[in-house]
């Protein structure tokens, strides 16, 4: 799936620095030709402000940007085969929905008869035949998001970058985008480049994942990899929810120094093996009860259980319980947290 | 909002109506002039009482001087501290423009030239003169009392002040020969095409009228405020004729005195205060009484019939026409003093035989504001005149 | 104080007619009573020689307007100095707002802002004075430019300098509010930035610059000051109001000369109303 030889974007030595704030820090990633490559963090990342290089709307302060293997580095958004989904859809509010996806082939002088045909596709495979006409403050959320997505494709570019296009929508109507937005981009073949801060959004729709921290990548790898191996204790504590053990509590429960990590739904709560504890807080969540659990070792541990029958807690608060987890579930994590991403 | 849609309609129903009696006659100038119209009757002021503590004044720019514009140039002061009268003055640039305030009630005395004393009259706006509280009323000169401008039947409705003539003032570095005649601002061959200037007001048609009563007399023209329909329409069309060549009009001194100051203007009428201003500014300017003679004004002081501080009215009146006083306006405004003594006080000796003060021959030569009426002041009783409101509006045409 | 409060509380009907009452009755009294006593008195008379106003019904101040061609004349002068002051006004304001609302950085923005807003504290007639010595012989715009001296085009100048930023600051205000993510995406989509200007800012601004030349094409129109200071002898319609009040002492006449700017107004206002810039004001 991934052919880095040729790489679609590639980032070499990516700072941008707002003043005395480095809002990135020195970013290098390469994305292969046809990916759906998620960018994934908290706020203030710096996740936002690598696509915005990407796309040419911020200069960097250093480094390079690539794409398809020319240095666009100080080229004008207008002279790069990428185009954006803004997060607000920024949709001409005087122009039409049909004028709106027109609009890019319209100014790169695309003959009218080729133009109307086009743009009609592109509305079709957002299936939005018939909106042509209306104006974007006359339609939903969602419909406006696809209005940008058909805008966007309609140019056929290298790369789409999508800046959390799905922010704004409601939870439903996301994760309906969600499935279509793969299927899209499974159609048209293309790069597409996500940026989120929903941790299930990224790990649903992804090929790789890159895991932003202050500026910099904590991780980058599938889906998978990043769940399952996280390489830093942020990585662990920001992509799903995680125990992580450190200290006295490591070497009383992995009988090591060491950073370890266990993820809430490895754990099983058993009567009589396993880490002693006792339970502080149930909450039952339709399909899984979560368990609070406070570690007589020193540390608080939460373990997630699928209500697979009755719906019927394993245990209530202020029980006595033992925790307990096969080795291979138990991720150690690197010492040193700061590391370069490798691709 | 009920109450507005109610005025509202009320407003379209009438104007509805208004405009459904349409045509009944417009240009209806029935009581335009004495005949038609009786003097209000108000009484005069029977004995003078203490001051008011302040007066309010409408003169013309150079008559309530106190030194703030010229150190030496002050007549006001001196009078503030003798009578407690504090003096508040506010500067009219036209006839018109002191009737509109003195119908505002709020001002105690007017210096009103001929054009609108009669008007004030007439109108109400100011109370005869008791000469009997006025000191100073003697020594003024028997020519100004009583004349046709001041004084109705007999009675006197105001204190003479002075009298002068509109000079044509030119710039002695641009305008060479020096004019000697009032051709010089309707030549449509002058050299100085858009730097002439003329007085912004209706009343400026007579100067063009004076011109014609000594260039065309077949016009027939006997005095520049008596004009039938073709005399008025000869001069309106020279003043069209004119209006190609002025650069600005003026009424407000300070924008003549910069005009001239700066060169925009280098040519037209004047008032000797504006002349000696503009020399004073360092601008090299010189002004004369043309060949034609020239229109002029005779100013009155009168008191108004609403008069808030009528016992300070008083007393300013009979200081303005005190030697001193008199002496000192007619010397820096440029014009003849109305009191005979002042001819002993002013400073340069030769003042009131330059001003032509006790000549009446020369005052002959001057036409002095008079408000134009339908029945012609000339003394016809053939024609009709056009009388002010036509002078009005016929002013805005020129001005194109 | 209680029981009332809370009586007024349970009947917001009359808690919004006390909130109302004033504002409305002057609304009523001082704005369309003004008005009302405008257009009547436009239909009186006045006693040609004592300036008294006859108070008779007569159509002949709007003859005399309708029929003598000087107040045509100036009547279309005026409209065509009002049309000249905010097409300049647009020209430049549009540029300058952009500057200030998407170029500028957030601090300069507010200098700006300030620096639009400080003339509007001096004197107007301060200003109009200070243009005459500027248009003076030999003053600064004559050594510099051979300048226009007084007149007409002196006239449409100043009144462009004194209206201006009652034109920046609806534009600006409309430029705020355009998001940036609009000038992105167009870039994004191929667009340089002269095509971004003209097909995306420029028909957005549509309202705001005619919300702007509500307040340049009406103060131009009334305007009666500039034009005596540094017109030359050029008269508008506010000169014949001045002149008719002033010095003519012939209120219905000038009554009747201001219907005119009033009706042009009319004209003009519900001309704009179809571009939405109502909503911008």
């Amino acid at each position: 799936m991934t052919d880095i030889s040729t790489p679609a974007i590639r980032l070499t030595g990516l700072r941008k620095s707002f003043g005395a704030v480095d809002a990135v820090a020195g970013v290098d990633l390469a994305i292969a030709d046809g990916e759906f490559f998620s960018m994934l963090g908290p706020s203030g990342s710096g996740k936002t402000t690598v696509l915005r290089m990407i796309a040419g709307f911020e200069l960097p302060t250093a480094g390079t940007v690539e794409l398809g293997g020319r240095d666009v580095t100080r080229l004008a958004p207008f002279e790069r085969d990428v185009n954006t989904v803004f997060q607000d859809y920024a949709l001409f509010p005087h122009m039409t929905v049909l004028e709106n996806v027109e609009y890019g082939l319209k100014v790169r002088r695309v003959a009218r008869r080729e133009r109307r045909e086009r743009a009609e596709q592109a509305l079709a495979s957002v299936r939005l035949e018939g909106f042509g006409g209306r104006r974007p403050a006359a339609m939903s959320g969602g419909q406006r998001q696809r209005v940008a997505l058909a805008r966007a494709l309609v140019n056929r570019p290298k790369v789409l970058l999508l800046d959390e296009p799905l922010g704004a929508l409601d939870l439903k109507l996301r994760e309906q985008m969600q499935v279509e937005l793969k299927a899209i981009q499974r159609e048209v073949g293309i790069t597409f480049v996500f940026v989120t801060h929903d941790q299930d959004e990224a790990l649903t729709m992804s090929d790789r994942v890159a895991v932003f921290d202050a500026g910099r990548i904590a991780q980058v790898g599938t889906p998978e990899e990043v769940y399952e191996r996280p390489r830093s204790s942020f990585v662990a504590g920001f992509v799903g929810t995680s125990n992580v053990f450190t200290g006295d509590v490591s070497r009383a429960l992995f009988a090591r120094d060491g950073v370890f990590s266990v993820r809430p739904e490895k754990i099983e709560i058993s009567a009589d093996t396993g880490a002693p504890g006792t339970v502080a807080e149930v909450v039952y969540a339709g399909a899984v009860t979560r368990y609070v659990v406070d570690l007589d070792a020193g540390s608080r541990a939460v373990v997630v259980s699928q209500n697979r029958h009755d719906g019927a807690p394993l245990a209530a608060r202020g029980q006595r319980v033992h925790l307990t987890w096969h080795d291979e579930h138990i991720v150690e994590i690197p010492p040193v947290a700061k590391e370069t991403a490798h691709a | 909002m009920h109450s507005g849609r109610i005025l509202l309609a009320a407003l379209a129903a009438g104007v509805l109506t208004l405009a459904g009696c349409g045509g009944d006659g417009g240009g209806d100038a029935a009581g335009s002039g004495p005949g038609g119209l009786t003097v209000p009757k108000i009484d005069k002021l029977a004995a003078l009482g203490a001051g008011e503590g302040e007066v309010n004044v409408v003169s013309w720019a150079g008559y309530v001087e106190d030194g703030s514009t010229d150190k030496s140039v002050d007549w006001v002061t001196g009078f503030e501290k003798e009578t407690g009268c504090q003096v508040n003055n506010k500067i009219a640039g036209t006839s018109d423009e002191m009737v509109a305030l003195m119908k505002t009630g709020e001002y105690d005395v007017v210096s009103a030239s001929g054009d609108a004393s009669l008007r004030l009259i007439y109108g109400g706006d100011v109370a005869p003169v008791n000469t009997d509280l006025l000191s100073n009323y003697k020594d003024v000169f028997e020519g100004l009392k009583n004349k046709a401008w001041n004084s109705v039947d007999g009675v006197p409705y105001g204190a003479p002040h002075g009298r002068g003539a509109n000079l044509l003032m030119y710039r002695t570095d641009t305008v060479t020969p020096a004019p000697t005649s009032w051709s010089a601002v309707f030549d449509p061959a002058s050299p100085h095409k858009g730097k002439i200037t003329a007085y912004d007001s209706p009343i400026y048609i007579a100067d063009a009228a004076l011109y014609l009563m000594k260039t065309k007399p077949e016009l027939n023209i006997k005095n520049p405020y008596a004009l039938d329909d073709t005399q008025f329409q000869a001069a309106v069309d020279l003043l069209k004729q004119q209006n190609e060549l002025i650069g600005e009009y003026w009424s407000d001194y300070t924008k003549e005195v910069q005009a001239f100051k700066a060169g925009n203007s280098v040519l037209g009428t004047t008032w000797q205060v504006i002349t000696n201003l503009t020399k004073a500014d360092g601008a090299p300017v010189e002004a004369i009484l043309p060949a034609e003679g020239a229109t002029g004004w005779s100013d009155t002081w009168m008191v108004s019939a609403k008069a808030g501080h009528p016992n300070c009215a008083y007393l300013w009146m009979n200081h303005i026409i005190s030697p001193t006083a008199n002496a000192g306006v007619a010397e820096w405004f440029g014009e003849a003093p109305s009191n005979r003594l002042s001819c002993a006080e002013t400073k340069d000796k030769n003042h009131c035989a330059t001003f032509h003060a006790e000549d009446e021959a020369y005052f002959e030569q001057v036409w002095y504001w008079t408000t134009p009426l339908a029945r012609c002041i000339d003394g016809r009783k053939d024609v009709t005149c056009k009388d002010y409101s036509a002078w009005t509006q016929a002013w805005t045409t020129i001005k194109g | 104080m209680v029981g009332l409060g809370s009586y007024l509380h349970r009947h917001p009907r009359l808690r919004l007619a006390g909130l109302l009452s004033a504002p409305l009755l002057w609304l009523v009294v001082a704005y369309l009573g003004a008005l009302a006593v405008l257009l009547v008195s436009a239909f009186w008379t006045v006693n040609g020689f004592t300036g008294e106003v006859v108070r008779q019904f007569s159509l002949g101040n709007f003859r005399t307007i309708l029929t003598e061609e000087v107040y045509r004349n100036v009547a279309l002068r005026s409209v065509g100095v009002a049309a000249a002051v905010t097409v300049i006004c647009v020209v430049v304001a549009v540029p300058m707002a952009f500057f200030m609302a998407k170029v500028a950085s957030a601090r300069s923005r507010h200098w700006l802002v300030i620096a639009i807003l400080t003339p509007l504290w001096a004197s107007y007639l301060v200003k109009a004075y200070a243009w005459r010595i500027l248009l003076a012989n030999n003053g600064p715009m004559d050594t510099l430019f051979d300048g226009p001296g007084y007149g007409l085009p002196a006239t449409v100048l100043v009144l462009a300098y004194m209206w201006l930023p009652y034109m920046i600051l609806p534009v600006y205000a409309g430029l705020e509010r355009l998001p940036d993510s609009l000038l992105e995406a167009s870039a994004d989509l191929g667009a340089r930035a002269g095509r971004t200007f003209r097909s995306v800012v420029l028909p957005t601004l549509v309202p705001s610059v005619f919300a702007g030349s509500i307040f340049t094409f009406s103060l131009s129109l009334g305007d009666y000051i500039t034009v005596q200071i540094v017109g030359g002898k050029t008269q508008l319609i506010g000169n014949l109001v001045y002149a008719n009040i002033g010095a003519a002492n012939n209120l219905p006449f000038a009554a009747a000369i201001a219907t005119v700017p009033v009706l042009i107004m009319v004209i003009y206002l519900l001309a704009v109303r179809r571009s939405g810039a109502l909503e911008e004001l």
